[in-house]
Order: structure tokens, then sequence, then C-alpha cells
């Protein structure tokens, strides 16, 4: 410093250096990593569309079960069960995977069958007991048509009841099960702004509470985490 | 999470590989030195213009001898050929020499210009090139305030060419040749502190002799070429060059450097996400 | 066996080397008064290049110790690529602020950038001493990490790598390789954000190297502040070039741009002189701060002080009012005037700092000898070739294969 000996006031540039190429190579993951959860926020919002009650079908003289499936006596004795509409529009089109063959018995509250929905799985436990004469095989050809006529050709087994008056004795029906199907909607509403905090701490969901419509076959396009509350906070109670 | 370990597995070994490298860069020239810098007090009033530093300067460098006393022009700048020069001057205090070669300063603007570090100022003093390194980009003689580093412009191999201190023979313990055989004793080697001291020494016993300046002190950030003259330096053709060293005056554009690379990145990954998210956010 | 290898599928399915071999082929006509100009000055340009190597600088340059950098340096390298500055302006606006508005001029500018770098380097290398060793500062013989030079060095490396990774994408576009473009699309943000970054650091660091030669250059353009100065003023360089340059590709190679872009044109131009307006404004006010800094105002009277007032008010102040009242009149005419004016005036300024201004007081006044002129347009005209072949084979100026626009 005093000009008497070796002294560079640009000693320490090289480490400098250095340190600028690892500060732009940690950059990279950093700001990755920093912006991962938006991803899931943007589901949230590229799903508002609209889901309104009018658009369900809900034929009369059916069964509604708690757990959104129904249930159908025909004159000769054996029950039609099958997936409720409000739930087919939740997910959207799926797979389904039974759980039981012609011959099995099934009794209320077991699984009877899986949805699947690109690795995101629902289990639907059975509304009634009994032995399961019939699945329909036309749904495994056309899944599709599940979405479609869902208390029609969309039938899941066909059953011989054991204890049909006793077991669907708390069932909803007709104007109630619209009434019912109703209250389901907000249940949902409801769940997506338990459910959405979860993800993202700072969403904005007041668009969902005032009355914003829902979209349709929302479920299919959240992650599989949600498919999970779904399952527990959703469906089972 | 792959990319937490990955990441964090990363800055672990660049820092590993930092500290290594600054270990290294810290043992090798870059720190500060402990040697005392060599130099050469230059004592006009002793010199009587014999010019003999000239043909020794030569000899050593393998350059071409100066020609016959009457051919020389009083005033000459030192060229691709000619690495000091003794010019003349006639002054308010009759004739008086002055030897010109590179000043070897303290804080040299060659070296700090030279992107190949082939213009390298040794621990010991003097500042020497290094031909294997240098690419002939010339930026040197741009930064020299004193205009001493020369260009062999005709060559395809070319070359610059300074005093260097004779850097060889002072490796194996001999003095520059110019200040070996001075016959006049007006070139003294030792080390900066010795010189100042010397010099200050002689402007004391003779103050009629000598200005009262010892030029190269404080020029330039100091030089370890000093001068003593019985003129002003003005008139011996000696620049007035600044007191604070050259390479200060990059100091703050190169500082700032780092804080550019890691806030622009920054700012710009910052601006572009915030346009970037305002197309995505849906209408509510 | 096409699925292994990315670049298998060309535009025409044939092989690569025989889509290559024929892309060489010259498209157009031959005598064109731009090649009957061009093609003589190149050949004498590449044999004084010979004689240079052959003899040494100082046969064909007019350079002196005291002057040691010329035309070459002062013009090719400093003044070249200032105006390459609109690649770095334009990505910023495209990229980083979202102005979609000059999507379309996009590629075309940073094609120019990158031949610019490509060449005006290459100009470097023509007038460096020992060109062997250029390699000493990149592998480490030594990192001179003290010298700004090594700064611009290695800025030039890395950004032209920037450059090429933002211009790869209409290479693989041309190549007809799908899964390259998907990768080198994606790495297009980061590599404009690197691009910029450098090219602030390398604008700026062009001037700085100029700090150490404080009273070598005359005051009136020596300051502290040179680095800034260069930075500001290249932004309105680069986007005059952009427009200049843009009107005569317009013209030639206007079979090639689409409907919807030649209508797009007119605002593109009007935006980007209104960019011009509001820089070159501040950046006459930094030049009367610095100039008022630095307290020289007896030097306005004597010739070289009438020069600096020329560049200033003729060539920053006049073009930057063109700019503007050509904004507000809608007038691409006077645009482009105005675009020719500043890009006059940027030479002046960089010539003034590199070489006029370098030394004024010297004895021997450096003048560029015709022998550097030539191998400076030769320099010129070998880029514009190598442009011209780029836009008539690549989607730079027509529009990209629909199976781009996906990624």
């Amino acid at each position: 410093m005093d000009g008497f000996s070796y002294y560079n006031i640009f000693e320490t540039k090289g480490m400098e250096y250095l340190i600028i190429i690892a500060f732009l190579a940690l950059l990279i993951p950093f700001s990755i990593i920093l912006n991962r959860k938006v991803i899931i926020k943007r589901q949230f919002s590229k799903a508002l569309g609209v889901l309104t009650s009018s658009i369900l079908k809900i034929p009369q003289g059916v069964f509604y079960c708690k757990n959104h499936t129904w249930a159908h006596l025909s004159k000769s004795g054996i029950a039609n069960l099958g997936l409720d509409d409000l739930l087919l529009h939740f997910t959207g089109n799926v797979r389904l995977n039974y759980m039981k063959t012609p011959g099995d018995s099934i009794i209320k509250g077991e699984v009877m069958t899986e949805l699947y929905h690109d690795g995101k799985m629902l289990k639907i436990y059975s509304p009634i007991s009994g032995r399961v004469e019939e699945t329909n095989l036309l749904l495994t050809e056309d899944p599709g048509k599940l979405n479609e006529d869902p208390y029609g050709t969309g039938w899941l087994y066909k059953i011989k009841p054991n204890n049909w008056k006793g077991e669907t004795n708390s069932y909803y029906l007709a104007e109630s099960a619209t009434e019912w199907s109703k209250k389901e909607l907000q249940r949902f509403r409801d769940f997506l702004a338990v459910t959405m905090p979860k993800y993202d701490p700072d969403t904005t969901i007041f668009a969902l509470q005032d009355g914003g419509e829902l979209r349709d076959n929302l479920l299919s396009e959240l992650p599989g985490e949600v498919w999970n509350d779904f399952q527990q906070e959703f469906m089972n109670p | 999470m792959s990319i937490n370990r990955r990441g964090f597995f990363k800055v672990l070994g660049l820092t590993g590989a930092a500290l290594v490298i600054g270990r290294e860069m810290k043992a090798a020239p870059g720190g500060n030195g402990d040697i005392d810098f060599r130099g050469v007090l230059y004592d006009s009033a002793r010199c009587k213009g014999c010019r003999g530093c000239e043909y020794d300067c030569a000899e050593a460098n393998g350059l071409p001898l100066p020609g016959p006393a009457k051919d020389i022009p009083p005033i000459r700048h030192t060229s691709e050929t000619k690495r000091t020069v003794v010019n003349e001057y006639k002054t308010s205090k009759g004739t008086v020499f002055i030897k010109m070669q590179c000043m070897h300063c303290s804080e040299p603007a060659c070296a700090s210009a030279c992107l190949t570090q082939a213009m390298h100022k040794t621990k010991a003093g003097p500042v020497i090139w290094r031909g294997e390194k240098c690419m002939g980009c010339r930026y040197c003689m741009i930064s020299c305030p004193f205009d001493i580093p020369k260009f062999e412009y005709h060559s395809s191999n070319p070359k610059i060419q300074k005093c260097d201190m004779c850097y060889n023979r002072l490796k194996t313990g001999e003095i520059p040749a110019c200040v070996a055989n001075c016959p006049n004793d007006a070139l003294f080697y030792g080390t900066r502190r010795q010189l100042i001291k010397e010099a200050r020494k002689r402007i004391v016993e003779n103050p009629k002799l000598y200005v009262d300046y010892l030029y190269g002190e404080h020029e330039a950030g100091g030089t370890c070429w000093m001068y003593l003259s019985p003129v002003p330096f003005k008139e011996l053709g000696m620049k007035e060059i600044q007191k604070a060293s050259y390479p200060a005056l990059t100091k703050g554009f190169l500082y700032s450097v780092p804080s550019i690379f890691v806030l622009f990145p920054a700012l710009l990954l910052g601006i572009h996400q915030a346009t970037k998210k305002d197309n995505q956010t849906p209408e509510e | 066996m096409s699925e292994n290898n990315p670049i298998a599928i060309d535009n025409d399915g044939k092989p690569i080397w025989k889509f290559l071999w024929s892309e060489l082929k010259p498209k157009g006509k031959i005598f064109t008064p731009f090649n009957i100009i061009s093609v003589p000055i190149i050949l004498l340009g590449l044999t004084l290049i010979v004689i240079r190597f052959w003899k040494g600088l100082g046969s064909v340059t007019n350079l002196t110790q005291e002057v040691p950098w010329g035309l070459w340096i002062g013009f090719d390298v400093v003044t070249g690529v200032a105006f390459a500055g609109g690649a770095y302006v334009l990505t910023f606006m495209v990229y980083i602020l979202n102005m979609k508005k000059y999507k379309s001029i996009v590629r075309v500018t940073v094609l120019n950038g990158f031949l610019a770098y490509v060449f005006y380097a290459g100009a470097l290398l023509l007038d460096l001493g020992r060109p062997w060793n250029v390699i000493n500062p990149i592998i480490g013989n030594n990192f001179g990490v003290n010298s700004v030079l090594f700064l611009v060095a290695w800025h030039f490396l890395l950004y032209m790598i920037a450059q090429l990774i933002e211009f790869s994408p209409a290479i693989a576009e041309w190549l007809g390789a799908k899964r390259i473009h998907k990768l080198l699309s994606g790495m297009t943000i980061a590599a404009v954000i690197f691009g910029i970054t450098l090219s602030t650091l390398h604008q700026s660091g062009l001037g700085a190297l100029y700090l150490m030669a404080k009273e070598k250059i005359h005051p009136l353009w020596y300051s502290e502040f040179i680095p800034i100065m260069f930075f500001v003023s290249s932004i309105f360089a680069g986007l005059s070039m952009v427009i200049f340059e843009g009107s005569i590709s317009h013209n030639v190679f206007q079979k090639q741009i689409s409907e919807k872009d030649h209508k797009a044109r007119t605002g593109i131009i009007l935006g980007l002189s209104k960019i011009c307006a509001g820089t070159m404004f501040a950046y006459f006010f930094l030049q009367v701060l610095v100039f008022i800094h630095n307290r020289h105002w007896d030097l306005l009277n004597t010739p070289m002080g009438y020069w600096y007032l020329l560049e200033m008010f003729g060539f920053v102040l006049l073009p930057m009012m063109l700019f503007y009242f050509s904004y507000r009149r809608n007038n691409i005419m006077l645009v482009r005037v105005a675009a020719i004016l500043t890009i006059l005036g940027i030479i002046l300024n960089r010539l003034n700092v590199t070489v006029i201004g370098f030394r004024w007081d010297a004895a021997i006044h450096y003048i560029p000898s015709w022998m550097e002129v030539v191998v400076t347009l030769t320099v010129l005209f070998t880029e514009i070739w190598i442009f011209r072949w780029v836009i008539n084979r690549m989607p730079v100026l027509r529009d990209s294969p629909s199976w781009a626009s996906k990624h």
C-alpha cells in the first residue's frame, strides 16, 4: 500500500468471478423450486367453470345413497346399481374396476368399484346388500356410456337384494333427491374452499364462495392429493 | 425433493472448489508481498550524457547498437529497437541529460491492463513482458501513462520492447546492465526505501544542485525508477502525471461488475415472471 | 431409425448431408449491384489480410507507437458492437417486458447481433499482433482478472454463445429437428437473461477500456462516466440500426414477409422511434451533467470544442427531436432520416473517443490507410453475405413451420 512491496487491488477478482458462476448456476434450480407450488394454484384457477344443479339428471323413482350411488328395483326383483350424475360430473370420464363378479355376495358399505382417472382413484361403496347377478360388460367396451347415461345403460351391477326395504329406507327419493343434490353441490364448494388453501395459502377463493360457477369435470384436472381428500372428507362421512 | 438435494451438493462442491482454488490463489502472486521492491535512482546532475548505458542495454538485450554520437539527435523516444534513450536538453542551468526508460511503477497500468498477465509486475519490483503469453493486443500501450511499451509493427512475430530492469541478470544476483557500467555513478540500484533515503540525502547535502523533488516517489502511485534533477522536470520533457495509481481508475468499473452480475439476472427473472403472470391470471 | 437421430428428418426428407450441400448453392440472381461491388473488395481484402500476417501490422495499417489502436478497433470492434446492441434491447422488450408487438423482428435482430459479434471478434483477431496466443486468456494462461479487456473478451465469447442459443430454434426449424427445437426453445429465457446482463457489462466495458488513458483522450470526451455513456448510447444505437437495416431487408426480402408482418411494421418502427427519442433525451442530459462535472468550459471555444458541440447538437439533439416529431406525426420517412443521423452520430462519438480524440495532440496524427478501410469493408460485406444466405434459407423473416409454434 505504501508502494514498497507488492500489493494488488484486484486480488479477489478471480474468486468473485467463481462465486458469480456459482450464483448463476444455483439461480436456475432456485427459481424452479420457488415456482413449483404455483402449478397447483393454476390448476384450481383453470378449473373454474359451470356446474349447476340444473344440468344434473335426477330421474324420479330411483333411490339415492349418500355416497352418490343409486339403486332401482325393477319389477323382476333385480336391483340396478350405479353412480349418480353429480359424482360423474365431478370426476369426468373414468375407468372402472369392478371389485365383484357375478355370483359374489356384497354387503352394504363394501367397496363395489374403484374409479380411475389418470392414476387417481376413488373407492365407491355399495348402497345395498345382496347377490351380484351381472356386471355391465358394455361399460368395459364403452366407458363413455357411464357419463352419458348413468341411470340407464350406464348401470354398474345387477343385484338380487337381501333387504331392500330396510336398507333403502334412509335414502333419498324424487324431490328430496333434487334438494339433496343442490346441497351436495354447495358442500363440494365448501370442500374446495377448505382444500385449496392447503396447497396454496394465499389463494383467492371468493369466486367460489359467492356463487361462482363450478366447471364440469373439475376433479379430473386436480392432482391425486385432492382426490384423497375428496375420498376422506367428502365421500366417506 | 431431488432438486433440493442436487442443489445442496452443488453448493457444497462449489464451495469446496472455491476454497481450494482460493487457497492456491493466496499462495500465488496476488497477495501482499513481503519482499521490498527493487528500483533504480537516476541522478540527472551526475549524468554526463556519454550514452554508455544505451550501449550496454542494447548489448545485453540483443538490440542494434546506437550509431556514432554525431548522428544521434538530442531528443528521441524509446522505440522497438531502443529500450532506453538519453536525451539532451538546453535548460536554464545549461545542458542537462535525462535517461528515459520504463518507470517500473508500483501499481503498473500495463500489468493491470494485460488480459493474459503477459505484462507482469514481479514481486521483486521490475515489470517484465512474458512473450509466451502475449497476444499482441497492445492494450498495455493504450494504458501506459508514460507511453513506454513499444510494438514491433513490421514483424510477423511481433514482440513488445521495453526495459525490464535486466530481470534475468537480477535473478542471478547481478545488477542491471546500465547501472553496472555508468562511469559517473548516475545510476544507483537498491530497494525503493534505500533509493528514497539516498535521494533525500543528496537533496539535503546539495540543496543548490538539485530541485527539491523526487520524481517517481508518488507519480502514478509511485514508481521504482526515480529521478533527481537540477532543473524542474518539465524542462526535461518529463510529463506531469497524476499521483494516484492508474489501475485505480478502472476500480470503479471492475468493482461493480460482480454486483451487476448478481442483481441483473435476479431482477430480470423477477420482471419476466411478473409480466408472465399478468397474462395468465384469468378474469375473476 | 429416424427417432434415434434427432436431425435425421429435414425439410425435404433428404439425408442431412445432401440437404446441407443443396443449401450451399446460390439462390437468386448472381449479378446484383451489391454482388458486383462487394466481391472485388472482398477479394482485395483477403489479399491484404494475407500480407498483414506475412509482413506484420505496420505494412497494412498506419498505426504508430503513440496510437496503437486505429480503425479496426475503433470502428470495427467498438462501433460495430454498439450497433449490435439492438439484440439485447429487443430481447429485453419481448421476453422480459412481454411486449408482444415486437416479436416479429426479434429473430432477425438476434441474427444480426450474432453475426455482428462473430465478425467483429474476427476483425479483432486480425488486429492482434500474436493471434495464436488468443487462446491464453481463455484457457487460463493466465487469467488477467484485473483487466477490463479480459472481461470484455470473455463477455464477447459468452454472449456469442447466448445469442447462438437464442437463434438456434430457427436453425432447428430449418433442419426440421423437432426434439432439439423443443429443448432449445426452453433455454431461450435463460439465454436472454444471461445475454442482457452480459451486454450491459461489455457495452459499458468497451468504454471502460479507455479509463486508464486519462491524459491521452481529449478532455471533452474523457470522463469517469465513459462506461455509462457507452451503455446508454448503445441502446439507441442498436435500435436505430434495427430501423435502418430493417428498412433495407424489408424491401429486399419482401416476398418472405407475411401480410400480417407487413402491416405491423409501421407500428413497430414508430414504437422504436419513441423509445429512441426517450433514451436520447436522457443521454443528452447525461452528457450535459458530465460536461458540467468536468468543468471544461474554456475548451468549447477551440476546434475540438466546436467538433464536440457538433456531435452533441447535430447528432444527438437533432435526431432526438426528429424521432420525437416523427412519432407524433406518424411519419416513417422522418424516422428513417433520424435513424441515419443517429447512426452517424454514434460512429462519430465512438471514433472521437477511440481515434480522433485519442492523442489528438500527437506529433503524427493517425489517419487510417486505405488498406485498413478495405479490410473493414471486407469484414462488413462478408457479414452481409452470410446474413443474406441465412435469411434466404432459414425461417427468420418468414413464419416458422406450424410444428414449431406449438413449443
